[in-house]
Protein backbone atom coordinates (compact mmCIF):
# COMPACT_ATOMS: atom_id res chain seq x y z
CA UNK A 1 0.00 0.00 0.00
CA UNK A 2 3.02 2.29 0.26
CA UNK A 3 3.13 4.98 -2.40
CA UNK A 4 -0.56 5.82 -2.17
CA UNK A 5 -1.68 9.20 -0.92
CA UNK A 6 -3.36 9.09 2.49
CA UNK A 7 -7.00 9.59 1.27
CA UNK A 8 -6.58 6.64 -1.11
CA UNK A 9 -4.98 4.55 1.62
CA UNK A 10 -7.98 5.28 3.84
CA UNK A 11 -10.41 4.28 1.11
CA UNK A 12 -8.52 1.04 0.46
CA UNK A 13 -8.60 0.31 4.19
CA UNK A 14 -12.38 0.84 4.24
CA UNK A 15 -12.99 -1.42 1.25
CA UNK A 16 -10.79 -4.09 2.85
CA UNK A 17 -13.29 -4.34 5.71
CA UNK A 18 -15.93 -5.75 3.35
CA UNK A 19 -16.38 -9.53 3.42
CA UNK A 20 -14.42 -11.30 0.72
CA UNK A 21 -12.40 -8.22 -0.22
CA UNK A 22 -8.62 -8.54 -0.03
CA UNK A 23 -6.19 -5.65 -0.28
CA UNK A 24 -5.65 -6.05 -4.03
CA UNK A 25 -9.35 -5.97 -4.80
CA UNK A 26 -9.75 -3.03 -2.40
CA UNK A 27 -7.08 -1.11 -4.33
CA UNK A 28 -8.87 -1.86 -7.61
CA UNK A 29 -12.16 -0.57 -6.18
CA UNK A 30 -10.46 2.55 -4.83
CA UNK A 31 -8.96 3.22 -8.25
CA UNK A 32 -12.39 2.84 -9.78
CA UNK A 33 -13.76 5.47 -7.40
CA UNK A 34 -10.84 7.72 -8.32
CA UNK A 35 -11.72 7.51 -12.02
CA UNK A 36 -15.47 7.99 -11.47
CA UNK A 37 -17.14 11.38 -11.92
CA UNK A 38 -18.10 13.49 -8.92
CA UNK A 39 -21.77 12.81 -9.63
CA UNK A 40 -21.27 9.02 -9.73
CA UNK A 41 -19.48 9.13 -6.39
CA UNK A 42 -22.25 11.28 -4.91
CA UNK A 43 -24.94 8.79 -5.97
CA UNK A 44 -22.87 5.96 -4.52
CA UNK A 45 -22.37 7.62 -1.13
CA UNK A 46 -26.06 8.59 -1.01
CA UNK A 47 -27.10 4.98 -1.59
CA UNK A 48 -24.76 3.85 1.18
CA UNK A 49 -26.29 6.37 3.58
CA UNK A 50 -29.82 5.49 2.43
CA UNK A 51 -29.33 1.88 3.45
CA UNK A 52 -28.51 2.94 6.97
CA UNK A 53 -31.19 5.65 7.12
CA UNK A 54 -34.13 3.85 5.54
CA UNK A 55 -33.73 0.14 6.09
CA UNK A 56 -34.79 -1.37 9.36
CA UNK A 57 -36.14 -4.68 10.61
CA UNK A 58 -39.76 -5.62 9.99
CA UNK A 59 -41.57 -5.46 13.32
CA UNK A 60 -43.25 -8.81 12.65
CA UNK A 61 -40.67 -11.07 11.00
CA UNK A 62 -37.33 -9.16 11.24
CA UNK A 63 -36.84 -9.19 7.50
CA UNK A 64 -35.27 -6.03 6.11
CA UNK A 65 -37.98 -3.44 5.58
CA UNK A 66 -38.40 0.11 4.44
CA UNK A 67 -41.31 0.81 6.75
CA UNK A 68 -42.84 -0.78 9.82
CA UNK A 69 -43.55 -4.01 7.93
CA UNK A 70 -41.66 -5.78 5.16
CA UNK A 71 -43.16 -6.40 1.71
CA UNK A 72 -44.05 -10.00 2.55
CA UNK A 73 -45.83 -9.22 5.83
CA UNK A 74 -47.65 -6.29 4.22
CA UNK A 75 -48.97 -8.48 1.39
CA UNK A 76 -52.55 -9.54 2.30
CA UNK A 77 -52.43 -12.46 -0.16
CA UNK A 78 -49.74 -14.23 1.88
CA UNK A 79 -50.86 -16.96 4.27
CA UNK A 80 -50.14 -15.51 7.71
CA UNK A 81 -50.70 -18.84 9.46
CA UNK A 82 -47.62 -20.49 7.92
CA UNK A 83 -44.24 -19.21 9.09
CA UNK A 84 -41.00 -20.18 7.40
CA UNK A 85 -38.01 -19.71 9.73
CA UNK A 86 -34.77 -18.68 7.99
CA UNK A 87 -31.27 -17.78 9.15
CA UNK A 88 -30.91 -14.47 7.35
CA UNK A 89 -32.53 -12.16 4.76
CA UNK A 90 -30.42 -13.76 2.00
CA UNK A 91 -32.05 -17.13 2.65
CA UNK A 92 -35.46 -15.46 2.54
CA UNK A 93 -34.65 -13.95 -0.84
CA UNK A 94 -33.47 -17.34 -2.10
CA UNK A 95 -36.77 -18.98 -1.07
CA UNK A 96 -38.81 -16.11 -2.55
CA UNK A 97 -36.95 -16.62 -5.83
CA UNK A 98 -38.12 -20.24 -5.90
CA UNK A 99 -41.65 -18.83 -6.32
CA UNK A 100 -43.18 -21.79 -4.47
CA UNK A 101 -43.87 -20.34 -1.09
CA UNK A 102 -47.06 -18.47 -0.13
CA UNK A 103 -46.67 -18.12 3.64
CA UNK A 104 -44.72 -15.57 5.69
CA UNK A 105 -41.27 -15.68 7.29
CA UNK A 106 -39.34 -15.29 10.50
CA UNK A 107 -35.72 -14.20 10.19
CA UNK A 108 -33.48 -15.40 13.04
CA UNK A 109 -30.44 -13.31 12.13
CA UNK A 110 -28.01 -16.10 12.80
CA UNK A 111 -27.78 -19.70 13.97
CA UNK A 112 -26.59 -21.43 17.10
CA UNK A 113 -22.82 -21.70 17.00
CA UNK A 114 -21.38 -22.88 20.32
CA UNK A 115 -17.74 -22.28 19.40
CA UNK A 116 -18.50 -18.68 18.44
CA UNK A 117 -20.50 -18.22 21.63
CA UNK A 118 -23.74 -17.72 19.70
CA UNK A 119 -26.66 -19.11 21.67
CA UNK A 120 -30.42 -18.61 21.40
CA UNK A 121 -30.24 -15.26 23.22
CA UNK A 122 -28.43 -13.77 20.23
CA UNK A 123 -31.13 -14.91 17.78
CA UNK A 124 -34.77 -13.91 17.29
CA UNK A 125 -36.02 -17.15 18.87
CA UNK A 126 -37.88 -15.62 21.83
CA UNK A 127 -39.63 -13.35 19.31
CA UNK A 128 -40.69 -16.38 17.28
CA UNK A 129 -42.18 -18.09 20.35
CA UNK A 130 -44.02 -14.90 21.21
CA UNK A 131 -45.38 -14.62 17.70
CA UNK A 132 -46.65 -18.20 17.74
CA UNK A 133 -48.31 -17.58 21.11
CA UNK A 134 -49.92 -14.35 19.96
CA UNK A 135 -51.35 -15.09 16.54
CA UNK A 136 -53.04 -18.18 15.09
CA UNK A 137 -50.21 -20.15 13.47
CA UNK A 138 -50.85 -23.55 11.92
CA UNK A 139 -47.40 -24.47 10.74
CA UNK A 140 -43.80 -23.46 11.34
CA UNK A 141 -41.38 -24.59 8.62
CA UNK A 142 -37.75 -24.71 9.74
CA UNK A 143 -35.61 -23.67 6.79
CA UNK A 144 -32.23 -23.17 8.44
CA UNK A 145 -29.30 -24.48 6.41
CA UNK A 146 -28.70 -28.24 6.53
CA UNK A 147 -25.32 -27.87 8.24
CA UNK A 148 -24.38 -28.46 11.90
CA UNK A 149 -25.42 -25.01 13.13
CA UNK A 150 -28.62 -24.87 11.08
CA UNK A 151 -29.56 -28.36 12.22
CA UNK A 152 -28.94 -27.54 15.92
CA UNK A 153 -31.05 -24.42 15.60
CA UNK A 154 -33.88 -26.38 13.98
CA UNK A 155 -33.70 -29.06 16.69
CA UNK A 156 -33.91 -26.43 19.42
CA UNK A 157 -36.84 -24.54 17.88
CA UNK A 158 -38.79 -27.72 17.22
CA UNK A 159 -38.27 -28.73 20.85
CA UNK A 160 -39.36 -25.32 22.13
CA UNK A 161 -42.50 -25.47 19.97
CA UNK A 162 -43.37 -29.04 20.94
CA UNK A 163 -45.82 -28.01 23.65
CA UNK A 164 -47.58 -25.51 21.40
CA UNK A 165 -50.52 -26.45 19.24
CA UNK A 166 -48.65 -25.99 15.96
CA UNK A 167 -47.28 -28.27 13.27
CA UNK A 168 -43.50 -28.02 13.01
CA UNK A 169 -41.77 -29.20 9.85
CA UNK A 170 -38.24 -29.17 8.48
CA UNK A 171 -37.42 -28.52 4.84
CA UNK A 172 -36.50 -31.69 3.00
CA UNK A 173 -32.85 -32.18 2.27
CA UNK A 174 -32.76 -31.81 -1.44
CA UNK A 175 -29.99 -29.48 -0.33
CA UNK A 176 -26.81 -31.43 0.54
CA UNK A 177 -25.48 -31.56 4.12
CA UNK A 178 -22.91 -28.86 4.64
CA UNK A 179 -24.64 -26.82 1.96
CA UNK A 180 -25.60 -23.19 1.82
CA UNK A 181 -28.96 -21.86 0.66
CA UNK A 182 -27.34 -18.97 -1.13
CA UNK A 183 -25.64 -21.34 -3.56
CA UNK A 184 -28.55 -23.70 -4.15
CA UNK A 185 -30.47 -23.74 -7.43
CA UNK A 186 -34.13 -22.72 -7.48
CA UNK A 187 -35.47 -26.14 -8.37
CA UNK A 188 -33.76 -27.84 -5.42
CA UNK A 189 -35.12 -25.15 -3.12
CA UNK A 190 -38.64 -25.52 -4.48
CA UNK A 191 -38.49 -29.30 -4.01
CA UNK A 192 -37.12 -28.89 -0.51
CA UNK A 193 -40.20 -26.92 0.45
CA UNK A 194 -42.58 -29.32 -1.29
CA UNK A 195 -41.15 -32.37 0.51
CA UNK A 196 -40.74 -30.90 3.97
CA UNK A 197 -41.20 -33.29 6.87
CA UNK A 198 -42.33 -33.06 10.51
CA UNK A 199 -39.46 -32.22 12.86
CA UNK B 1 8.46 -21.02 -6.19
CA UNK B 2 9.18 -23.08 -3.13
CA UNK B 3 7.75 -26.58 -3.18
CA UNK B 4 4.90 -27.80 -1.06
CA UNK B 5 5.17 -31.05 0.83
CA UNK B 6 2.18 -33.40 0.43
CA UNK B 7 0.83 -34.84 3.69
CA UNK B 8 -1.96 -37.25 4.62
CA UNK B 9 -3.42 -37.89 8.06
CA UNK B 10 -6.58 -38.66 10.01
CA UNK B 11 -8.26 -35.44 11.07
CA UNK B 12 -11.26 -34.15 13.00
CA UNK B 13 -12.71 -30.74 12.13
CA UNK B 14 -12.62 -28.37 15.12
CA UNK B 15 -13.98 -25.25 13.46
CA UNK B 16 -14.30 -23.40 10.18
CA UNK B 17 -14.18 -19.78 9.18
CA UNK B 18 -15.57 -18.29 5.96
CA UNK B 19 -12.81 -16.75 3.91
CA UNK B 20 -13.25 -14.62 0.84
CA UNK B 21 -16.04 -15.43 -1.61
CA UNK B 22 -15.93 -19.18 -1.54
CA UNK B 23 -13.06 -20.45 0.62
CA UNK B 24 -12.98 -21.87 4.12
CA UNK B 25 -10.24 -21.77 6.71
CA UNK B 26 -10.50 -25.03 8.61
CA UNK B 27 -8.93 -25.93 11.95
CA UNK B 28 -8.34 -29.67 12.27
CA UNK B 29 -7.04 -31.82 15.06
CA UNK B 30 -4.92 -34.45 13.34
CA UNK B 31 -3.33 -37.67 14.46
CA UNK B 32 0.05 -37.00 12.89
CA UNK B 33 0.49 -33.23 13.04
CA UNK B 34 -1.55 -32.06 16.05
CA UNK B 35 -3.68 -28.98 15.50
CA UNK B 36 -3.36 -27.48 12.03
CA UNK B 37 -5.09 -24.73 10.09
CA UNK B 38 -5.58 -24.94 6.39
CA UNK B 39 -7.40 -23.27 3.56
CA UNK B 40 -9.93 -25.25 1.53
CA UNK B 41 -10.23 -23.43 -1.79
CA UNK B 42 -13.73 -23.16 -3.18
CA UNK B 43 -15.15 -25.28 -0.35
CA UNK B 44 -18.25 -23.14 0.12
CA UNK B 45 -19.21 -23.27 -3.50
CA UNK B 46 -18.16 -26.59 -4.93
CA UNK B 47 -19.73 -29.30 -2.81
CA UNK B 48 -18.11 -32.13 -4.72
CA UNK B 49 -14.57 -32.09 -3.42
CA UNK B 50 -15.41 -31.63 0.24
CA UNK B 51 -18.93 -33.10 0.59
CA UNK B 52 -19.84 -33.13 4.28
CA UNK B 53 -16.18 -33.31 5.21
CA UNK B 54 -15.74 -29.83 6.61
CA UNK B 55 -18.49 -29.78 9.20
CA UNK B 56 -17.52 -29.65 12.89
CA UNK B 57 -16.48 -33.05 14.33
CA UNK B 58 -16.48 -34.78 10.94
CA UNK B 59 -13.61 -37.24 10.92
CA UNK B 60 -11.78 -37.90 7.67
CA UNK B 61 -8.52 -38.77 6.05
CA UNK B 62 -7.26 -35.47 4.68
CA UNK B 63 -4.67 -34.63 2.05
CA UNK B 64 -2.95 -31.32 2.49
CA UNK B 65 0.22 -29.68 1.32
CA UNK B 66 2.52 -27.57 3.39
CA UNK B 67 5.07 -24.93 2.55
CA UNK B 68 6.09 -24.30 6.14
CA UNK B 69 4.18 -24.04 9.40
CA UNK B 70 4.07 -20.23 9.16
CA UNK B 71 1.84 -20.45 6.09
CA UNK B 72 -1.67 -21.84 6.00
CA UNK B 73 -1.69 -25.42 4.80
CA UNK B 74 -3.55 -26.18 1.59
CA UNK B 75 -6.38 -28.68 2.03
CA UNK B 76 -6.44 -30.74 -1.17
CA UNK B 77 -9.16 -33.24 -0.34
CA UNK B 78 -10.93 -35.29 2.32
CA UNK B 79 -12.33 -38.80 2.52
CA UNK B 80 -14.95 -38.81 5.24
CA UNK B 81 -14.55 -41.73 7.62
CA UNK B 82 -17.14 -40.83 10.27
CA UNK B 83 -19.82 -38.25 9.97
CA UNK B 84 -21.37 -38.89 13.42
CA UNK B 85 -24.96 -38.74 12.23
CA UNK B 86 -26.42 -39.65 15.64
CA UNK B 87 -24.65 -36.73 17.26
CA UNK B 88 -25.89 -34.36 14.56
CA UNK B 89 -29.51 -35.38 14.93
CA UNK B 90 -29.50 -34.79 18.70
CA UNK B 91 -29.18 -31.27 20.06
CA UNK B 92 -27.68 -32.25 23.40
CA UNK B 93 -25.10 -34.51 21.77
CA UNK B 94 -24.19 -31.78 19.31
CA UNK B 95 -23.66 -29.32 22.15
CA UNK B 96 -21.48 -31.76 24.11
CA UNK B 97 -19.44 -32.60 21.00
CA UNK B 98 -18.98 -28.86 20.38
CA UNK B 99 -17.71 -28.50 23.94
CA UNK B 100 -15.19 -31.33 23.32
CA UNK B 101 -13.94 -29.51 20.22
CA UNK B 102 -13.71 -26.22 22.08
CA UNK B 103 -11.72 -27.82 24.94
CA UNK B 104 -9.31 -29.51 22.53
CA UNK B 105 -8.87 -26.23 20.68
CA UNK B 106 -8.21 -24.29 23.90
CA UNK B 107 -5.81 -26.80 25.44
CA UNK B 108 -3.64 -27.62 22.43
CA UNK B 109 -1.10 -25.42 20.66
CA UNK B 110 -0.80 -25.52 16.86
CA UNK B 111 1.65 -27.93 15.23
CA UNK B 112 2.34 -29.97 18.35
CA UNK B 113 1.61 -33.62 17.77
CA UNK B 114 -0.30 -35.42 20.52
CA UNK B 115 -1.69 -38.77 19.54
CA UNK B 116 -3.24 -39.07 23.01
CA UNK B 117 -5.30 -35.91 22.42
CA UNK B 118 -6.44 -37.13 19.01
CA UNK B 119 -7.37 -40.56 20.35
CA UNK B 120 -9.24 -39.02 23.30
CA UNK B 121 -11.35 -36.82 21.03
CA UNK B 122 -11.98 -39.65 18.61
CA UNK B 123 -12.93 -42.17 21.33
CA UNK B 124 -15.30 -39.77 23.05
CA UNK B 125 -17.02 -38.80 19.81
CA UNK B 126 -17.58 -42.50 19.13
CA UNK B 127 -18.96 -42.98 22.67
CA UNK B 128 -21.23 -39.99 22.25
CA UNK B 129 -22.45 -41.35 18.91
CA UNK B 130 -23.29 -44.77 20.37
CA UNK B 131 -24.37 -44.18 23.96
CA UNK B 132 -27.12 -42.27 25.65
CA UNK B 133 -25.90 -38.83 26.64
CA UNK B 134 -24.89 -38.52 30.25
CA UNK B 135 -23.09 -36.01 32.41
CA UNK B 136 -20.40 -38.60 33.10
CA UNK B 137 -19.17 -38.56 29.51
CA UNK B 138 -18.67 -34.82 29.57
CA UNK B 139 -16.80 -34.80 32.89
CA UNK B 140 -14.66 -37.80 32.05
CA UNK B 141 -13.57 -36.05 28.88
CA UNK B 142 -12.64 -32.93 30.86
CA UNK B 143 -10.72 -35.03 33.36
CA UNK B 144 -8.77 -36.98 30.77
CA UNK B 145 -7.94 -33.95 28.70
CA UNK B 146 -6.68 -32.14 31.81
CA UNK B 147 -4.32 -35.06 32.43
CA UNK B 148 -2.99 -35.07 28.85
CA UNK B 149 -2.52 -31.30 28.97
CA UNK B 150 -0.49 -31.56 32.18
CA UNK B 151 -3.14 -30.40 34.65
CA UNK B 152 -4.06 -33.79 36.11
CA UNK B 153 -6.04 -32.87 39.26
CA UNK B 154 -4.94 -34.56 42.49
CA UNK B 155 -7.90 -36.61 43.72
CA UNK B 156 -6.41 -39.53 45.70
CA UNK B 157 -5.61 -37.52 48.81
CA UNK B 158 -5.24 -34.02 50.23
CA UNK B 159 -3.02 -31.92 47.98
CA UNK B 160 -1.60 -30.11 51.01
CA UNK B 161 -0.97 -32.60 53.83
CA UNK B 162 -0.85 -35.63 51.46
CA UNK B 163 -3.10 -37.68 53.76
CA UNK B 164 -5.07 -40.28 51.74
CA UNK B 165 -8.84 -39.82 51.34
CA UNK B 166 -10.54 -40.29 54.69
CA UNK B 167 -14.29 -40.58 55.34
CA UNK B 168 -13.85 -38.63 58.59
CA UNK B 169 -12.87 -35.45 56.76
CA UNK B 170 -14.60 -32.93 54.53
CA UNK B 171 -13.04 -31.95 51.21
CA UNK B 172 -12.99 -28.99 48.91
CA UNK B 173 -11.54 -28.57 45.43
CA UNK B 174 -8.73 -26.04 45.28
CA UNK B 175 -8.37 -24.78 41.67
CA UNK B 176 -5.22 -22.78 42.42
CA UNK B 177 -3.32 -25.84 43.62
CA UNK B 178 -5.17 -28.24 41.34
CA UNK B 179 -6.62 -30.89 43.64
CA UNK B 180 -8.76 -31.74 46.63
CA UNK B 181 -7.84 -30.31 50.01
CA UNK B 182 -8.98 -31.64 53.39
CA UNK B 183 -10.85 -29.73 56.06
CA UNK B 184 -7.69 -29.67 58.19
CA UNK B 185 -5.68 -27.66 55.64
CA UNK B 186 -6.07 -24.09 54.40
CA UNK B 187 -6.84 -23.80 50.64
CA UNK B 188 -4.97 -21.33 48.40
CA UNK B 189 -8.17 -20.83 46.41
CA UNK B 190 -10.52 -18.40 48.18
CA UNK B 191 -13.39 -19.93 46.17
CA UNK B 192 -12.53 -23.57 46.87
CA UNK B 193 -15.67 -25.65 46.24
CA UNK B 194 -16.94 -28.27 48.71
CA UNK B 195 -17.01 -31.75 47.20
CA UNK B 196 -18.27 -35.02 48.65
CA UNK B 197 -16.02 -38.04 49.04
CA UNK B 198 -18.37 -40.03 46.79
CA UNK B 199 -17.85 -37.61 43.91
CA UNK B 200 -14.08 -37.64 44.34
CA UNK B 201 -14.08 -41.44 44.27
CA UNK B 202 -16.30 -41.54 41.18
CA UNK B 203 -13.95 -39.18 39.35
CA UNK B 204 -10.91 -41.19 40.46
CA UNK B 205 -12.47 -44.33 39.08
CA UNK B 206 -13.43 -42.67 35.82
CA UNK B 207 -9.93 -41.34 35.33
CA UNK B 208 -8.37 -44.79 35.29
CA UNK B 209 -11.12 -46.85 33.69
CA UNK B 210 -10.66 -48.46 30.26
CA UNK B 211 -12.46 -46.52 27.55
CA UNK B 212 -14.70 -49.50 26.66
CA UNK B 213 -16.09 -49.57 30.21
CA UNK B 214 -16.76 -45.86 30.56
CA UNK B 215 -20.32 -46.16 29.34
CA UNK B 216 -21.09 -48.24 32.42
CA UNK B 217 -19.87 -45.69 34.97
CA UNK B 218 -22.93 -43.89 36.25
CA UNK B 219 -22.76 -40.60 38.11
CA UNK B 220 -25.31 -39.89 40.82
CA UNK B 221 -27.14 -36.58 40.47
CA UNK B 222 -24.95 -35.22 43.26
CA UNK B 223 -21.72 -36.45 41.63
CA UNK B 224 -22.78 -34.93 38.31
CA UNK B 225 -23.57 -31.56 39.84
CA UNK B 226 -20.39 -31.43 41.97
CA UNK B 227 -18.22 -32.56 39.07
CA UNK B 228 -19.74 -29.90 36.87
CA UNK B 229 -18.98 -27.22 39.43
CA UNK B 230 -15.41 -28.19 40.29
CA UNK B 231 -14.25 -29.06 36.79
CA UNK B 232 -15.69 -25.98 35.08
CA UNK B 233 -14.23 -23.85 37.87
CA UNK B 234 -10.82 -25.52 37.49
CA UNK B 235 -10.85 -25.19 33.69
CA UNK B 236 -11.85 -21.54 33.90
CA UNK B 237 -9.02 -20.98 36.38
CA UNK B 238 -6.46 -22.57 34.00
CA UNK B 239 -7.65 -20.83 30.81
CA UNK B 240 -8.49 -17.53 32.47
CA UNK B 241 -11.92 -17.39 30.84
CA UNK B 242 -15.11 -19.36 30.45
CA UNK B 243 -15.50 -21.44 27.31
CA UNK B 244 -18.03 -20.01 24.86
CA UNK B 245 -19.40 -23.44 24.01
CA UNK B 246 -20.05 -24.16 27.69
CA UNK B 247 -21.91 -20.89 28.07
CA UNK B 248 -24.13 -21.76 25.08
CA UNK B 249 -24.67 -25.28 26.43
CA UNK B 250 -25.78 -23.92 29.81
CA UNK B 251 -27.96 -21.28 28.16
CA UNK B 252 -29.80 -23.91 26.13
CA UNK B 253 -30.19 -26.23 29.13
CA UNK B 254 -31.78 -23.39 31.09
CA UNK B 255 -34.14 -22.62 28.21
CA UNK B 256 -35.45 -26.16 28.08
CA UNK B 257 -36.03 -26.52 31.78
ZN1 LIG C 1 -42.03 -9.01 7.78
ZN1 LIG D 1 -4.90 -31.82 54.25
Amino acid sequence: MSGYAIPIKNLIAEFSKFPGIGEKTAARLANHVLRSSGEEVRVFTESLLDVKRKIRFCSVCFNLAEGERCDVCADSRRDQSTICVVEDPDSLIAIEASGEYRGVYHVLHGVISPLDGIGPDRLKIAELLERVARQPVQEVILATNPDTSGESTALLISRLLRERNVKVSRIAFGVPMGGDLRYTDKMTLARSLEFRRTA
Amino acid sequence: MSSRIPCRTEAIVLKTLDYGESDLIVTFYTREYGKIRGIAKGARRSKKRFVNALEPFSCSAINFSRKNPDHLDFIEGCDVAFHFQEIRSDLEKTLIASYFLDLIDQFTPEHKKSEASFQLLYDFLVLLEKKKTSASLLHLFELRLLRIAGYDPVLDGCISCRQPLNAGRGYRFDSVRGGVICSGCKPSDADAIPVSLGTVKTLLMGKEMEIENLGRLLFTAQAAEESRRILSHFIRHILGHELKSLRVLNEINRLQR
